[in-house]
């Protein structure tokens, strides 16, 4: 109870003054109590129930003495006690003072004298007592020992530690220089195998290596620089940041009725070792040219539009024909579902294949003209900025499917027609075909490598020609087939001329786009020439005799529709032939005319009796008597 | 046009190191780069039809105004520019014999048949290069100047010249290599004399003299290296300024081995008093 027993010193004030702040409260909560943390809801059940108890105690007690009387006299009792108490520390502290004082008196007595009480001056002179250092006594010889055993235990323990220390440092250097010794033997490795290296030009204080393609477009381009950072045993490692590392390629597939026929090979790791650092640079430099490829193509792609070509996200589909379809992906290089397939035709592979090859070819073709265009005098400086063309990839591969399958169609029609006209025994008519004549070299080319000069012949125009020679003598025809997709005019355009000194003035078709109307023109000038050489057949004797009327020729009345007429000296019973060309047949019909006027055509047309028209279809056998046998059968029996 | 300049003077030692710079910094091989240059002053013609100026200068139409400008206007010194090889120097008989001449002892030998690839003059290509003196107080630390080229017909140059009002006065040979960065070319080069000989040339030289006895200007034998950016249309301050901006760029690349800077603009003056 005494011990707990705190008194004011002040009188108690009625109303307590809150002046202090909440932060200070907080301040002394905190303080007293611990920080508001630990609190919990049991610790303060605890602390209520023990205040609880506290009171409880205290009322107990504070009861008996309840008496304002004997409280107050114990009141005074304790003040009193307390200024005592006070007046004590009071006196000692002021001993200690004038003790002090008169110490210091004698090397400093003015200072001293100052704070000396003027008791102790009346009765002591200044400077009086003075102190001196004194030696302590010798330790005992046990107790030395003791210490320099245990100093000596420190020094070894210290000298222990930092051995260890050292050591330990020793071993790691060793170990660095190892590893440091190992990188720059792989770093020199890989320059030597001549890589360039450089320092990153954002972080100055390591080395990258460069192995991607200065002359591709900037994202590319920039990816081709990656880090070379040290391992913890000194292996070089390949940091390209946060580009993935994995090897991605594309993938060139033939599809042919809905069916995949054939995938282009996807080239396997030139090195046996997959983890050397050489194997991974080659790759990195493989994937970043890939993809490149890839994003060129779907940049083509999509400008290539009005040709079929479309593009999905990671798909370009070209159809090239009716049932053919080529599809280009970017897919990862180790995927093994990718060549499990196994397809049938060799054809398709070798076809898959050569697209892969070429598009490479051409984009590394492209980087070379790059290099060219940019080392050339820049133009002005305009605020346009100037556009970067696409690359032409896979235009030359879709101009020469295109090219290949007009070529093939000429050539089935005139391996058909020339059919017919070798069944009716017309053989004199002959023709070549000479494909893609245009990739004989060139002479005027702004290449400077052979290399270049070859590629550029890719990018040229495509042109075949089919030439041959007419029924009529000095007769000619030439069909040009020309397919063109870099530059305007897209597209295959046909070229068909021909000489016929028969019809000198009939002009030659020139410029078609259309195979149905290069079909139709070729079958009528091929119409005309059997036309020609039947009016001319009946002509081996030199000249008709004038006066006689019955000349046995056919005179053609109108050749563009095929018509033939031997006049008669009645002229009733004149006799008109028709000639009919077409792809499957050539077929000949003769009709008795009354009228030879052009007006009364087809009134006065009768068949002949007797006569059929005569068909030639190119696949019967070849035991039916000839086109000129049957004319001559006719003429004969028109008399 | 406008063309946008930074210079710099490179001593002879530091040209291979600067090349090599130059080269890894524009990722290309230089290109050599020989050139003829001649100088030509334009003059006024005798006798031309001076327009009246005064009080009827309002009856003048536009398009004669601008004649008139034209022909009244400032004087200026033009170039002609004919891009020559090394194997067209030390042609036959490309000098009078001179006395310090001992190489023209091996050519005088043959020069009754001359090579097929000897110079030939009445094919060489020229271009016409103006080029304004810098602008003055610009702001910019860059020198900055309208220009034109032209290309201009094979040949023997002077009787067109002439007839355009411009007469010949001097010429001498550029040397140097050619580096593209981006948008700016980056020339190496030195200004070459023609050996001096007691005949004074009069026109320009049908035969270029050894490529040896070219004497460069700068008795050192230091280069000069100029930046250059063209600007399609000088009134844009946009263009004008990423011009500028590029150029800087170059600098602050360069600022190691190089000190790119403004000329000084009157020794730039191509006026003609």
């Amino acid at each position: 109870m005494a011990n707990s027993f705190t008194l004011p010193l002040r009188p108690l004030l009625e109303k307590h003054d809150r002046s202090d702040s909440l932060s200070a409260e907080i301040a002394q909560i905190s303080n007293q109590w611990g920080s508001f943390r630990d609190v919990n809801e049991e610790i303060l059940r605890t602390q209520i129930a023990k205040e609880k108890e506290q009171d409880g105690t205290r009322d107990d007690e504070e009861g008996p003495e309840a008496d304002t009387t004997e409280r107050l006299e114990q009141l005074y009792k304790r003040r009193a006690e307390i200024t005592q108490f006070a007046m004590q520390a009071h006196m000692e502290t002021m001993f200690a003072l004038d003790f002090v004082s008169l110490v210091l008196s004698k090397h400093s007595p003015r200072q001293a004298e100052t704070s000396m009480s003027a008791f102790l001056k009346q009765i002591a002179p200044l400077g009086s007592l003075n102190s001196e250092v004194v030696t302590p006594p010798p330790r005992s010889d046990s107790a030395r020992k003791d210490v320099s055993v245990i100093s000596r235990g420190w020094r070894i323990q210290n000298f222990n530690s930092a051995a260890n220390k050292l050591l330990s440092a020793g071993s790691r250097l060793e170990k660095e220089i190892a590893s440091e010794t190992r990188y720059w033997k792989e770093v020199l490795e890989v320059k030597s195998k001549g890589w360039k290296i450089c320092r990153l030009p954002r972080e100055r204080q390591s080395l990258g290596v460069q192995y991607g393609f200065l002359e591709a477009i900037p994202i590319f381009r920039d990816r081709g620089l990656a880090c070379l950072r040290r391992a913890e045993d000194g292996g070089l490692v390949l940091d390209k940041g946060l580009v993935p590392s994995k090897a991605r390629q594309v993938r060139v597939q033939v599809k042919r009725h809905d069916q995949i026929v054939g995938c282009s090979t996807l080239p396997r790791p030139t090195s046996n070792d997959p983890e050397s650092i050489e194997h991974r640079i080659l790759q990195a430099r493989d994937t970043v040219f890939e993809e490149e490829l890839f994003h060129e193509l779907i940049r083509e792609a999509r400008s290539m539009a009005m040709h079929g070509v479309t593009t999905r996200q990671n798909l370009i589909r070209i159809p090239t024909s009716e049932d053919y379809e080529i599809l280009i992906d970017l897919v990862d290089a180790n995927d093994d579902r990718v060549q499990s397939n196994l397809y049938h035709s060799q054809q398709d592979l070798l076809l898959a294949d050569a697209l892969a090859l070429s598009i490479r070819i051409l984009l590394s073709y492209a980087h070379r003209q790059n290099l060219r265009r940019r080392t050339q005098a820049p133009p002005p400086l305009t605020p346009k900025r100037r556009p970067v063309p696409e690359y032409h990839l896979l235009r030359p591969a879709i101009a020469y499917f295109q090219h290949m399958s007009h070529v093939r169609w000429l050539e089935s029609f005139f391996k058909d027609i020339f059919g017919v006209l070798q069944t009716a025994g017309l053989d004199s008519a002959r023709y070549t075909a000479n494909f893609a004549s245009t990739w004989k070299p060139t002479h005027a080319s702004r290449a400077e490598s052979p290399v270049e000069e070859f590629v550029e012949k890719f990018l040229t125009p495509l042109e075949s020609t089919f030439s041959g020679n007419l029924l009529t003598p000095r007769g000619t025809f030439i069909v040009t087939i020309r397919t063109n997709l870099a530059s305007p005019p897209f597209g295959t355009n046909f070229d068909v001329s021909f000489d016929m000194p028969k019809y000198a003035d009939l002009k030659s078709p020139g410029r078609i786009g259309l195979k149905d109307e290069v079909e139709a023109s070729i079958t009528h000038l091929l119409m005309l020439d059997v036309i020609s050489t039947i009016a001319s057949h009946g002509q081996p004797t030199p000249k008709p005799v004038p006066d006689s009327k019955e000349s046995e020729t056919w005179d053609v009345v109108y050749p563009h529709l095929g018509e033939l007429l031997m006049p008669s000296s009645n002229p009733e019973r004149h006799t008109k032939m028709k000639v009919a060309l077409s792809r499957s047949d050539l077929s000949l019909e003769v009709y008795t005319v009354r009228n030879i006027d052009g007006i009364g055509r087809g009134r006065w047309e009768l068949r002949s009796e007797g006569s059929k028209p005569r068909i030639w279809k190119s696949s019967v056998s070849m035991d039916q008597p000839s086109l000129m046998d049957f004319v001559a059968v006719e003429s004969s029996g028109c008399q | 046009m406008h063309e946008l300049l930074l210079f710099a003077s490179v001593p002879v030692h530091q040209r291979h190191e600067l090349l090599q710079q130059l080269a890894g910094l524009t990722a290309m091989q230089p290109r050599h780069c020989l050139e003829r240059r001649l100088i030509f002053k334009a003059y006024r013609k005798p006798g031309l039809v001076t327009v009246r100026t005064g009080a009827s200068q309002d009856l003048q139409s536009a398009e004669l105004q601008r004649l008139n400008k034209m022909l009244n206007g400032g004087m200026y010194y033009t170039q002609v520019v004919g891009s020559v090889s090394e194997m067209d120097f030390g042609g036959a008989g490309a000098a009078p014999p001179g006395p310090d001449d001992t190489a023209m002892t091996d050519t005088n030998d043959d020069a009754n048949a001359p090579p097929a690839d000897q110079y030939d003059y009445a094919h060489q290509p020229w271009r016409l290069e103006f080029r304004d003196i810098p602008e003055a107080g610009t702001r910019s630390a860059v020198t900055a100047r309208v220009m034109s080229s032209a290309a201009l017909p094979r040949g023997d140059i002077v009787p067109p010249m002439n007839a355009w009002g411009y007469s010949f006065v001097t010429e001498y040979v550029v040397e140097g290599d050619v580096f593209i960065h981006n948008d700016i070319v980056i020339f190496l080069h030195r200004v070459l004399h023609y050996p001096t000989t007691d005949q004074e040339y009069r026109e320009p030289r049908r035969q270029l003299p050894v490529f040896k006895d070219m004497a460069p200007l700068e008795k050192s034998g230091s280069y000069v290296l100029q930046a250059s950016i063209t600007v399609q249309d000088g009134s844009n301050q946009e263009t004008m300024k990423t011009a500028s901006q590029h150029l800087f760029g170059l600098r602050e690349q360069l600022k190691s081995a190089v000190r790119l800077e403004q000329a000084d603009r009157l020794s730039l003056d191509t006026r003609a008093k």
